[in-house]
């Protein structure tokens, strides 16, 4: 299961997501023709504290499900990989809408920190043209499970 | 009749257990024509952001039978819409939906089966394999008034798995249930079975 700090999420095997995004990365990657530029990068990351990481797991999954992996779903049905993209969206949505960061006061400075990190990467998505921030976008989930990864207990 | 309309698929279920799922559903009957079905899925991902969105069935798209096999295609644990409809020749039903959705952790866990023996002075488990995602709650304990009950967690089968040793003369016995974590979930504890040592007991 997986421990962002407070937030505990039971019933996601963090390797099914992997196996699922396997299954695609070849044929998504390739189509990232940009090699210069990192959406993810290391200072998204970098020294998340534990608090943090609940706010900055349910941002980052919120924009991947509501935008990227929807404004991208003509791809998954012209490369035909309809099955492992539902497999890997289905599971990253139960893992957000089981992360339920706190909202009370003394939590806004940590709530603000994410949120930087998160503009980071949003920021750099914005600068591309859709297309292609969606392609390099959905590329990099496995920069996303990396980290999560962190964050996950046997 | 080449015009006749093909009616839909009627009674669709799923009979789910140890997260084997089937879908079932009632047989079309158009004499002397050939029936197929193609079976189509969706999790709530694909009904909440792209509802339009339907996958077909891993093996049943289509399928000449009246049921399918969903196991792979349920592949989270979240509501999952499932659709059917029959085709002969060139024309096909309306859709069928299962209602309501069906949702994995429903699955029903059965007490997982065991085979207990001695090798030698060891107490030896071997557990049926019932795929991935299921680790097995093994306790057993040595018959005697005021024993312990020992307990231990085994995440691989399909092989014998060394509970410990035994002592001449007594008689130990094992039961085991089922986890699954992927739905929170655990079976009942299967019937307890036990084996006698041989040899004299050991003086205390």
């Amino acid at each position: 299961e997986f421990h962002f700090g407070p937030c505990h999420v039971e019933g996601v095997a963090l390797l099914e997501l992997w196996k699922a995004f396997g299954a695609m990365k070849d044929i998504v990657v390739t189509q990232d023709k940009i090699m210069s530029v990192r959406l993810l990068k290391q200072e998204v990351f970098q020294n998340v504290s534990d608090a943090e990481s609940c706010y900055l797991a349910h941002e980052l999954l919120k924009f991947y499900l509501h935008t990227v992996f929807k404004d991208y779903y003509h791809k998954v049905v012209e490369f035909k990989i309809m099955k492992s993209f539902s497999t890997l969206a289905n599971n990253l949505f139960v893992i957000m809408s089981k992360l339920q960061p706190r909202q009370e006061n003394e939590t806004v400075s940590i709530r603000e920190s994410a949120h930087r990190r998160f503009l980071l990467f949003w920021s750099a998505f914005k600068q591309l043209n859709t297309e292609a921030a969606l392609t390099k976008a959905f590329g990099e989930v496995d920069i996303l499970l990396t980290w999560m990864g962190k964050f996950y207990r046997h | 009749d080449p015009g006749a309309v093909v009616p839909a698929p009627q009674n669709l279920s799923v009979h789910s257990a140890n997260m084997k799922h089937l879908l079932v559903w009632s047989p079309v009957i158009l004499p002397g024509e050939t029936v197929h079905y193609w079976v189509e899925y969706q999790g709530e991902y694909e009904s909440l952001y792209m509802s339009h969105v339907w996958i077909p069935s891993s093996w049943c798209s289509p399928t000449p039978g009246p049921e399918c096999d969903v196991t792979d295609d349920i592949t989270a644990t979240v509501p999952y819409r499932l659709r059917v409809r029959a085709t002969s020749g060139p024309r096909a039903s309306a859709w069928s939906a299962l209602k309501p959705p069906f949702n994995r952790n429903s699955t029903l866990l059965l007490p997982p089966r065991m085979a207990v023996r001695k090798d030698g002075s060891h107490l030896v488990i071997e557990l049926e394999d019932l795929g991935p995602q299921f680790e097995f709650f093994v306790t057993f304990w040595r018959k005697a008034p005021g024993a312990k009950e020992h307990a231990k967690v085994v995440r691989s089968v399909g092989f014998p798995v060394y509970l410990g040793a035994m002592e001449p003369g007594a008689v130990y016995c094992v039961k085991a249930r089922a986890l699954v974590r992927a739905i929170a979930r655990r079976s009942a504890f299967s019937q307890a079975q036990c084996v006698e040592v041989q040899g004299e007991a050991l003086p205390l």
